[in-house]
């Protein structure tokens, strides 16, 4: 378990304010925000490789926040693995060993095991510098994992990978967490990654936590502008609420359920929960004709602009669906937004949605 | 008509970047030339001078082979200091930033700029006894003037900014987050720098041994000032050629280039053992 209690850190030109943070070892636990938002310094900091102006670092209840690096018992996988470069692959996994006071058949059996889990035989004597990209992160893992640590912490530890490898490593990530039982913390630039591996997360701008909770929450049920803009609602516009629907201009769309707050408040919907409604099904709330103004394809998917009523909405669609509806720009279509997927965000200080 | 032009073109295009390639290239070796020239031609001159016998003879005397061999451990002990005190010097400049870096970066390079008989002058004068520091060190009984003591120290002075300048670049290589690794793996700050962060710059270290040694061995110009005797390599040449002339100076400046470019080959092969764990 791992406790963050009011945690400041002053480095030249950032600070990390009063951070708070409960990770327990179930936990798999993601770090999201901008780049430059703090994140990778806050792992550092939990490490001790920064030093902190206040505030506290308990893990399983003892207080780490003064020890330095090498006595806290955590282990820290970063983005380019960090592997030593004049040794083997085999001397990077057993470096820590004479520091932990290991005695030999433990640290032998901790060892095969490793390697054997993270399949690395066939590796061990090479040199780092001729390893893929996949061979790296796997013998940074095991060179931290060889030390039993107290909680891992990964600093965007597939952002350097190929995709093939980034599969692997994904599935060998989350197997890992089950296996091991101790808090994962993980730095991502990537919310398919973070999706996949964290169960619990925090956003992160300019030094603060902005929302701290469960990832599905983070991603469908942000707490303020920043963090609706920043998980991807692009749809984001200011309405009024009152009676259980929200009002953009002409536009009503009916909101899951009645909100204690009534008045000027914004509405928050992911582009991919606006899809076209169901040809020839019944008409039901919240279907509106949208003309399609844009279509901008990226692949499999297609950015879709869309305006209805004088409002201007973005939708996610597959290629497959621009193609089997006929959607051109110009051309009118019946869409369909769930209205469990509306998210209105109250005003600072008002009741949430959530509440 | 018109397809017909690229179809044409194509198949000569290669041919004709690479003629402009080797048109290239065979300016810049033209242009490259002189240069070159400048330095071999002397040296090549020195050394297909003196004749076999004279060479032989340079070899059996007693003055040049102790001016030799004094330019040569000097010159080593000179590189040994740097490192001893270099070393720890060029890894603060390298991994923190203090007030008044700037000006330590620039009072090491000084030794550089300065001329050396300036050098010699400024090492004796804070080693004579009108100097409180000079006085010091004669009641330790060190003497500079006239004493290995004496060529050892300018010899350092002149090697400063070569060896810490090239390892402070080698510590600069060597990624932060490498010793940041190895500190979250168990290792103190003393244990990292040696397991880590040393053997990665040990290139660095030998390069910057080499270029200080080198330039040690060819000092002269503070050394005459501080100590004409004991003589090494380069005053001897140079009495040798104010008292005797050219035909007797080449021999010992034979033998000097050789053993200077044995021992730089030797350091390079040095630097590329791979360092071990310890």
């Amino acid at each position: 378990m791992i406790e963050v209690r009011n945690l400041t850190v002053h480095v030249p030109g950032f600070r990390l304010h009063s951070i708070d943070l409960n990770v327990g070892p179930e936990d798999f636990f993601a770090l999201i925000g901008p780049t430059g938002s703090g994140k990778s310094l806050l792992l550092e900091a939990m490490a001790g490789l920064v030093p902190i102006k206040a505030g506290r670092i308990l893990v399983n209840g003892e207080d780490i926040g003064a020890r330095s690096p090498e006595r806290r018992g955590l282990g820290l996988v970063y983005q380019d693995h960090a592997l030593f470069p004049h040794l083997s692959v085999r001397e990077n996994i057993l470096f820590g060993v004479r520091y932990h006071g290991l005695d030999r058949s433990t640290a032998h059996s901790r060892f095969n095991g490793l390697v054997h889990r993270l399949d690395l035989g066939p590796i061990l004597d090479r040199s780092t510098t001729h390893l893929s990209g996949g061979e790296r992160q796997r013998t940074a893992l095991a060179r931290s994992l060889m030390l039993q640590p107290r909680a891992l912490l990964l600093d965007e530890p597939l952002s350097a990978l190929d995709p093939v490898f980034r599969d692997d490593i994904r599935r060998l990530l989350r197997s890992l967490h089950e296996e091991l039982a101790i808090p994962f913390i993980l730095v991502s630039h990537d919310f398919s990654e973070v999706q996949y591996l964290a169960n619990r997360g925090a956003i992160l701008h300019e030094g603060i936590i902005e929302q701290n909770g469960a990832v599905r929450s983070l991603f469908e049920r942000p707490v303020n502008r920043f963090c609706a803009r920043f998980v991807g609602m692009k749809n984001l516009v200011a309405c009024h609420v009152q009676d259980g629907w929200a009002r953009v201009d002409a536009l009503k769309i009916r909101i899951p359920r009645p909100l204690k707050w009534e008045g000027p408040a914004y509405l928050a919907i992911r582009p991919e929960d606006i899809g076209p409604a169901d040809e020839g099904g019944r008409i039901c709330d919240n279907e509106f004709t949208a003309r399609v103004t844009a279509l901008d394809g990226q692949g499999f998917i297609f950015h879709v602009s869309l305006e209805v009523e004088g409002v201007s909405l973005a939708a996610f669609w597959t290629r497959r669906t621009v193609d089997r509806r006929h959607v051109r720009p110009g051309h009118d279509i019946l869409i369909h937004i769930p209205s469990d997927a509306v998210h209105v965000l109250c005003p600072e200080g008002a009741e949430d949605a959530d509440s | 008509m018109t397809g017909a032009g690229p179809r044409v073109l194509l198949p000569s295009f290669p041919a004709m970047k690479s003629g402009r390639d080797t048109l290239f290239f065979s300016l810049l070796f033209f242009a490259s030339l002189p240069l070159v020239l400048l330095v071999v031609l002397p040296l090549a001159k020195m050394l297909a001078e003196p004749g076999w016998v004279e060479l032989r003879d340079a070899m059996v005397d007693a003055d040049v082979l102790r001016a030799l061999a004094r330019s040569v451990w000097t010159s080593l002990a000179a590189s040994m200091i740097c490192v001893l005190f270099g070393t720890p010097l060029a890894y603060l400049l390298a991994r923190k930033d203090f007030p008044g870096k700037r000006m330590v970066e620039g009072v090491v390079d000084l030794p550089i700029m300065i001329p050396h008989p300036v050098i010699g002058i400024a090492i004796l004068s804070l080693a004579g006894r009108h100097h409180p520091m000079g006085r010091f060190l004669q009641d330790l009984g060190i003497q500079i003037m006239g004493t290995y003591t004496g060529i050892v120290t300018v010899l350092v002075f002149v090697g400063i900014p070569f060896f810490v300048n090239t390892t402070k670049a080698g510590f600069e290589s060597v990624p932060v987050r490498l010793e940041k690794a190895s500190r979250t793996l168990g290792a103190g700050m003393g244990s990292t720098f040696i397991r880590v962060t040393l053997p990665l710059t040990w290139p660095h270290m030998v390069l910057g041994m080499i270029m200080c040694t080198a330039r040690a061995i060819s000092e002269f110009g503070a050394i005459v000032i501080v100590a004409y005797h004991p003589m090494t390599a380069p005053v001897l040449i140079y009495e040798r050629f104010t008292a005797y002339g050219l035909r007797y100076s080449q021999p010992v400046c034979f033998w000097l280039i050789i053993i200077s470019f044995l021992l730089f080959v030797g350091m390079r092969l040095v630097s590329r053992f791979r360092a071990v764990d310890p």
